[in-house]
């Protein structure tokens, strides 16, 4: 559905020509050093910032070519957080923009594990419950705008969704995206800074190193220990590899 | 402060925004006809319904008191409309058109203008009025000047350090025009500077209604898209939201609105930021309904402010300028205070 044809930036900051397509049914981890170019090749994804090389297209239109308001239909963004200045309730702020109906709402409120803040103002939540409440509303975007007949359950870019969370949080968020990729059969591109995260839920990796996408493909081929030690300068042990999967990493004391 | 009963409050409840709306106007209905109806010369209200006043009780509501009406109505509403609309820019509740330097420059023009270039009669008025004018779109597009070099979230920041920079400037250039100013023209730039409406004729009336409601109607317009930037402008933007087009929009309102206010009027400081605040408080953040409360609350304040302006000491009367950041200031304080850990 995204297609990017040698597409990056030249002015700071920078992002080498990248070459790729993202597919619905597919959940693609963005992986990297801090200041590798993950959340600038996210803001080409989405077009909030125009290829300086290349070409960014949707369902074969380029990104420019689409009026703001139908590619909001097409794609959404769950970006990092940033403050709210005025205190939303959390019902409110899940259905910021789109219009939905109460019991699309009720039930991403459900889903999301909101259901005793739905009436709290985001200015008290806590960091892991905003995050919670970003991705409800992202969400709400895809699903309220979808036309009738759409060929995929749309794009969905998330930066880092699980900064803030637990780790059973972070486990019920990732499967959830994953089952979203199958039965919704959404595009989900998802920048993680945790491996073992990108290593069992995704079904492609592409891993970024100072603007450049250094390796891309199935997590088991790019998750390899010697390469991210190398690319993260971090001491890594492998501690095992499930059937086909990615290995299971830890740091080294 | 409960939250309970603000919900749904985007877009499902529209017979919670007719209520509010509708309450909001007849209480400007009932302010208006106290007004009009209050003075030195008295008129009963009902006499002015049913048409029954003698030539001087007409004259003085049809010459004096209707224009003066009208102008509060309408200035009210801008600079109220105006501070709701770049809170929500801004993303910040204390966020107002005197902050991006839009009221100052249009002041410092007018400033010039009664100093280098006074003239009588209609000329003064209209030069009065233009100069305004041509201060805030001058100023607009300055800071915009400035902030198209920058783009993404460095833009809110440059447009804040503008309007800080504008505000100096105009500082200091209305301190060397009071400096060369005879004791007339200083007289002058002082009673004009505290902001009143005492200056309400039908030219100026019929200015106003003229320019500001096509601003209101821009910024009305820009509700939603103020909605959708409180995502953070790179959500806004996967939102569905035009940000540059709506911050255009916005400026372009608030500069054209409030530049004609000033010149009219004179700075009356607080409405931008009071009244949005007040309304904030009570109906949330959504500005689908927050920006049209806004313009009928900032109009029912004004009216009000200014009928009690020229009768608290009749016949005398007080800059209503100097009424409302007497009233507004230490409530304002008092709002910050009870709410500071939060906004």
């Amino acid at each position: 559905m995204l297609t990017l044809e040698q597409a990056g930036f030249i002015d700071p900051p920078h992002l080498s020509p990248i070459h790729g397509d993202i597919l619905p049914g597919e959940l693609l981890a963005i992986v990297g050093p801090n200041g590798a170019g993950k959340s600038t090749l996210l803001s080409l994804l989405s077009g909030f910032r125009a290829p300086q090389l290349g070409a960014v297209t949707l369902d074969g239109r380029p990104l420019d070519a689409w009026t703001p308001a139908t590619l909001a239909c097409r794609r959404a963004l769950v970006a990092q957080q940033e403050p709210p200045g005025f205190d939303w309730t959390v019902r409110d702020m899940v259905a910021l923009g789109s219009d939905p109906e109460s019991a699309l709402v009720a039930r991403l409120i459900e889903e999301m594990e909101l259901v005793d803040l739905a009436d709290r103002s985001v200015l008290r939540l806590s960091g892991g419950e905003r995050q919670r409440v970003m991705v409800a509303r992202g969400l709400c975007q895809l699903m309220a705008r979808r036309h009738v007949g759409a060929p995929d359950g749309g794009l969905l870019l998330l930066d880092e969704p699980t900064s803030a969370l637990d780790i059973g949080q972070q486990q019920r968020l990732m499967r959830r995206l994953r089952w979203l990729a199958r039965q919704h059969h959404m595009a989900i591109v998802c920048v993680l800074h945790d491996l073992n995260l990108a290593g069992t839920y995704a079904d492609k990796v592409w891993l970024m190193e100072a603007g450049q996408r250094i390796a891309a493909g199935q997590p088991r081929v790019v998750l390899q220990p010697e390469c991210l030690a190398r690319t993260y300068r971090a001491e890594l042990q492998a501690l095992g590899r499930p059937e086909g999967g990615a290995s299971w990493l830890a740091l080294r004391p | 402060m409960t939250l309970s009963g603000r919900n749904g409050l985007t877009s499902r409840q529209p017979w919670r925004h007719a209520r509010v709306l509708v309450g909001l106007a007849g209480a400007l209905l009932l302010a208006l006809l106290w007004s009009a109806a209050s003075g030195v010369l008295g008129l009963s209200p009902l006499a002015l319904l049913s048409g029954q006043v003698d030539e001087l009780g007409f004259q003085v509501w049809w010459q004096l008191r209707l224009p003066r009406l009208i102008l509060g109505v309408l200035v009210g509403a801008m600079l109220a409309g105006s501070g709701a609309a770049m809170q929500g820019l801004f993303r910040n509740p204390l966020a107002d058109p005197t902050l991006l330097g839009l009221a100052s420059g249009a002041g410092l023009a007018v400033a010039i203008w009664i100093v280098l270039f006074q003239g009588s009669g209609p000329a003064a008025l209209y030069g009065q009025f233009l100069a305004g004018f041509l201060g805030a779109l001058g100023v607009c597009v300055v800071v915009f000047g400035l902030a198209g070099r920058h783009g993404g979230s460095a833009a809110v920041f440059t447009l804040l350090l503008a309007g800080l920079a504008i505000n100096t400037l105009a500082g200091a250039g209305g301190g060397l025009l009071a400096f060369i100013a005879s004791d007339e023209q200083l007289r002058q730039l002082s009673l004009w500077g505290m902001g009143s409406l005492s200056h309400a004729l039908w030219s100026a009336a019929l200015a106003a209604c003229l320019l500001v409601p096509p601003a209101l109607f821009l910024l009305l317009r820009s509700a939603r898209g103020l909605d959708l930037l409180q995502l953070g402008e790179a959500t806004a933007h996967a939102a569905g939201l035009d940000a540059p087009r709506l911050k255009r929009h916005v400026v372009v309102a608030t500069s054209l609105g409030v530049g004609l206010c000033v010149a009219l009027t004179g700075i009356i400081g607080f409405l931008g930021l009071l009244v949005p605040h007040c309304l904030r408080l009570w109906l949330g953040p959504g500005h689908c309904l927050l920006l049209p409360a806004s313009m009928l609350g900032g109009a029912l304040l004004l009216v009000v402010a200014d009928t009690l302006a020229r009768t608290l000491a009749m016949p005398a009367e007080i800059p209503v300028g100097l009424l409302t950041s007497l009233l507004g200031g230490p409530y304002f304080l008092y709002l910050l205070l009870r709410r500071s850990p939060r906004c």
